[in-house]
């Protein structure tokens, strides 16, 4: 079995500073593809390198099987790491580069070959580019031979420090679903970071939200975007960003763009019971509906970003300071300057605590 | 639906002119190189042809006779004696010793200082201080208060293991000359390697790490292919300048004793000094400068990365 | 959100053989940078014994300091220390008039043939001074500047020419090409683009290579010693009248040779950051 678990597990720079990563609790299934998420300084590459053994822990421990493995040295963990520069041997070949692991674990060479070819083709890595050296190599090459360095291993678990940020976007997009197919096809434990949250949604089984060192949310994609349990995940989960604004809180509901915004009851209880004045509420950009006339929020449209097949709409609300996005098809959007209406769902609206980001009632 | 790769009309045939820099522009670029070039060649070829007309003469310093040709007859003698030869192997061994012996310490130093510790920028201030000191002092320091018989420091700090006012300088000359070549040299070995060790990407450091290499097997296969342009470099540099060392073998053992320590830099010097033998002292120069191209051409054909020159030009 | 709780206090025994480890190498350095410049401490201390506690057995680490020695050095030294300090200073500033704009010439605005060029300069560092020296001697004899602190000027620069064209030359490929072509864009013409765009970047390593220039010229003694007398004598030789043929003057000795060789080392210790960034920087591309 290679569950991974951190307990506890912090790691603190400097004596008074704020903790890098603050008591990380986190569960990940055997097999599962577990992507950490968070904008830069979240923590959680330093929660990867300490699960890898390149960063102490100074609380806490981490397990890997039902090992504990905090003080374990890297190379007795049973892992494999894929850089975020890919850190390839450049004096080596890439067939070298690939078996070199194996070499350190003294197999055999005719073994270490068959392996390092296995894991060519299951990467496309074509015969011809196993004796070169990384120099010689693509980008989108390179990043393969480190994911084949990876592999060649059979590891327990892999761990994957933000393997596509340096590839150009046409690149990425396909060498994504690339990287998800070739987990469910090996099966093996995976631990993914990542700052791009796309990446995130469309590649993990579940993802961690992580920001300022703290562990935010622990979901699925779909539970993240439909039930955020903070202003934070839901504003860092769904490109465009969800849509939020303090407002103040009215009989019945709350006083968005000079009409009143009804709120479930669950929500005007919660508000009440915190004793809160005004909240932030939270409506995603295709929850607002175009309504010709007939909506409750005007607004007039500042820009239009054609999409194709949607158009995104950069709206000012009235009373409203900075302007809201919302999503409309693209066949049918109006022009920079028209003047629209927009209807909302009441299920459709998430309302956090102004001060602490809690969702209210969720 | 099927896809259609890139399906386009064959691309119209262009006319591309040669591409031409104008005379004035090379011309402007030429002349900021002229007065260094103009003045080396004044200054290096000038003596080098000199030389070469004198090593076909008799021309001798402490006689009233003036020049007169005398054909080959300094170049035989040049082959012909022992002198040279012996003075040419003992160069070969004294810059292939010290080089060779610098560069090993100069790798296990920089090493050392590679790693964090109190006081590294101190101890790295030591380190390159024999680099600093003039060689002729280095030389008269490490002849007297160091090596001498009866109160030379290093025979006071070997008593311990046995050594008993042993005259270096008589016993082991060329050995303390290379001593003192080494001593002199480590310091730019080490600072080259330095260079190096701090080049290396950390990264792949830790993958080796994640990989299972440990301390020793990560030297091995990532540190040293890493380093070897800087060795290469280190030596080439090294070597031209220690082949040339004069100081330390006028100043300590005189050649001596006997020719036990005289390289070819001091042999030439002998024979201007002592045998006043203009003529045989061109023939010998110029052998030497031949050995030393053909030497030369050998290396850089072995350390031709050294001379991958990086391309400037906007 | 509960407060971290930090590892206990006793260290765990993984994290203290690190430690010691670590600790080790650093003694280990330590002794051996020590063990290096052991010659050089020895030297300034025999600098300071009157001869009779230099010359004896076993070597005196403890003894009255005095200054005879220096005070005899002092005395004599006086034309020894100018001629050094017009020829290192005379050839570094010509080495640096001649090499900027040759380095110019094979980095940024390269000459077509600029490998050429720049192999020919090596070369010349290559041919070792001692084969053509009889000749040298014949030829300033005729010219007229033997003993003359010009001929060292003259040999001195072309001694380091290559050198510092080969260390500027480095210097000036690290300007990034974004700056050039901004200025050119500007309508910086080729004087403005060296004093305002490449010196200033450059200003660091030109001060390293003028180093570098200064060691090895202040510290020479081949040429001096077979070409000068008198008129033109510099500190190395200086160094060699201080010891006489006959008897041991250990004291005396030294303290030539701390006087000899310590603005040169103050000079490397104080600057040594620009020495090091130069030599390996400078000497790598």
């Amino acid at each position: 079995m290679a569950q991974v678990k951190y307990v506890a597990a912090s790691r603190v720079y400097a004596k008074d500073a704020p903790p890098a990563v603050s008591a990380l609790d986190l569960d990940i299934k055997d097999g599962e593809f577990m992507v950490l998420v968070g904008p830069s300084g979240s923590g959680k590459t330093t929660a990867l390198r300490m699960l890898a053994g390149l960063e102490p822990l100074d609380g806490g421990r981490v397990e890997i099987g039902d090992r504990d493995v905090t003080f374990v040295h890297p190379k007795d963990r049973d892992i494999a790491m894929v850089f975020q520069n890919y850190a390839l041997y450049p004096n080596k070949t890439v067939a070298e580069n690939m078996g070199f692991a194996l070499k350190m674990q003294g197999v055999a060479r005719e073994e270490r070959d068959r392996r390092v070819r296995e894991a060519a083709r299951l990467l496309d890595l074509d015969d011809k580019l196993l004796d070169r050296k990384p120099k010689a190599l693509s980008g989108g090459q390179r990043q393969r031979v480190a994911m084949g360095r990876a592999i060649v291993r059979e590891p327990q678990v892999f761990l994957m420090d933000e393997p596509l940020s340096n590839l150009d976007a046409k690149l990425r997009v396909q060498t994504r679903s690339q990287i998800a197919e070739l987990q469910r096809r090996l099966g093996i434990t995976t631990v993914y970071v990542t700052h791009d949250q796309v990446e995130a949604m469309t590649m993990g089984h579940r993802v961690a939200v992580l920001a300022g060192g703290q562990l935010q949310q622990c979901d699925t994609p779909r539970q993240l975007y439909d039930n955020p349990v903070n202003q934070f995940v839901a504003g860092f989960i769904g490109s465009p960003a969800m849509n939020l604004q303090k407002v103040p809180l009215t009989e019945g509901g709350a006083r968005l763009a000079g009409t009143t915004l009804p709120l479930p009851l669950a929500v005007r209880t919660a508000a009440k019971q915190a004793g809160l004045t005004e909240l932030v509420i939270g409506i995603r950009p295709e929850h607002m509906h175009l309504a010709n006339g007939a909506g409750e929020l005007p607004g007039e449209v500042l820009l239009v970003e054609e999409l194709g097949a949607d158009a995104l709409l950069h709206v000012r609300l009235a009373e409203v300071d900075s302007p809201v996005v919302a999503r409309t098809e693209g066949r049918k959007s109006p022009a920079p300057g028209q003047q629209v209406t927009f209807r909302v769902q009441p299920d459709d609206v998430f309302a956090f605590h102004p001060v602490t980001g809690a969702r209210l009632a969720g | 639906m099927t896809v259609i790769e890139g399906v386009a009309a064959p691309p119209p045939t262009v006319e591309v002119r040669p591409r031409e820099v104008s005379r004035r522009e090379r011309w402007q670029r030429r002349l900021p190189l002229l007065p260094a070039l103009v003045y080396t060649v004044l200054v290096t070829q000038i003596p080098f042809l000199v030389t070469l007309w004198y090593s076909f003469q008799s021309y001798f310093w402490n006689t009233p006779s003036p020049a007169h040709f005398n054909g080959l007859s300094n170049y035989k003698t040049v082959f012909t004696n022992a002198a040279f030869r012996g003075s040419l192997v003992r160069s070969v061994v004294m810059t292939v010793t010290a080089v060779i012996v610098a560069m090993i310490l100069g790798v296990a130093f920089a090493m050392l200082l590679d790693r964090k510790f109190i006081g590294r920028g101190v101890v790295r201030t030591l380190i390159i201080t024999p680099f600093l000191v003039m060689p002729a002092a280095a030389a008269l320091v490490w002849a007297g208060p160091m090596l001498d018989p009866n109160f030379g420091l290093l025979n006071y700090l070997l008593q311990p293991f046995g050594v008993h006012h042993v005259a270096w300088l008589s016993t082991h000359a060329l050995g303390s000359v290379i001593v003192v070549m080494i001593w002199q040299w480590m310091p730019f070995m080490t600072l080259i390697i330095l260079a190096g060790l701090q080049s290396q990407p950390p990264d792949t450091l830790e993958a080796a790490k994640v990989d299972g290499a440990g301390a020793f097997a990560t030297f091995r296969e990532l540190t040293l292919p890493h380093l070897r342009p800087y060795i290469e470099l280190g030596i080439l540099l090294g070597s031209i300048y220690l082949v040339n060392v004069f100081d330390a073998v006028r100043l300590m053992t005189n050649g001596g004793p006997g020719t036990a320590t005289t390289n070819l830099p001091f042999y030439l010097f002998q024979q201007v000094n002592n045998a006043f033998d203009i003529g045989g002292a061109a023939a010998t120069g110029v052998v030497t400068v031949v050995l030393t191209i053909i030497v030369a051409t050998f290396a850089l054909r072995m350390f031709a990365r050294v001379f991958q020159f990086e391309e400037g030009g906007v | 959100m509960s407060a971290v709780t930090l590892r206990a206090v006793e260290p765990r025994p993984q994290k203290l053989r690190e430690m010691s480890a670590q600790v080790g190498w650093g003694i280990l350095a330590w002794v051996l940078g020590i063990a290096f410049f052991l010659p050089v401490l020895w030297m300034v201390l025999t600098a300071f014994k009157p001869e009779s506690a230099a010359q004896t057995w076993p070597p005196k680490f403890v003894f009255s300091p005095t200054l005879a020695e220096f005070r005899l050095v002092f005395s004599g030294w006086g034309p020894y220390v100018t001629h050094s300090l017009i020829a290192t200073i005379g050839s570094t500033i010509l080495v640096l008039l001649l090499g900027v704009p040759a380095s110019y010439a094979l980095s940024v605005h390269p000459v077509g043939r600029w490998r050429d060029g720049l192999f020919f300069f090596i070369s010349t560092k290559m041919l070792p001074i001692v084969a053509a020296i009889g000749p040298l001697y014949v030829i300033a004899l005729k010219a007229h500047l033997l003993d003359s602190i010009w001929l060292l000027i003259i040999l001195y620069t072309a001694m380091n020419l290559p050198l510092a064209i080969w260390m500027i030359r480095s210097f000036m490929l690290e300007v990034p090409r974004e700056l050039l072509e901004a200025a050119r864009l500007d309508g910086a013409g080729r004087i403005r683009e060296i004093t305002e765009v490449i010196m200033p970047v450059v200003s660091p390593g030109l001060v390293s290579t003028a180093l570098i220039c200064v060691i090895f010229a202040w510290n020479e003694l081949f040429l001096a010693l077979n070409l000068t007398v008198t008129n033109a004598a510099t500190m190395p030789m200086f160094l060699i009248s201080s010891v006489p043929q006959e008897g041991l003057y250990l004291a005396h000795l030294s303290a030539a040779a701390t006087v000899a060789s310590v603005p040169v080392i103050l000079v490397g210790w104080i600057a040594q950051r620009s020495l090091v960034r130069g030599l390996a920087m400078g000497a790598i591309k």
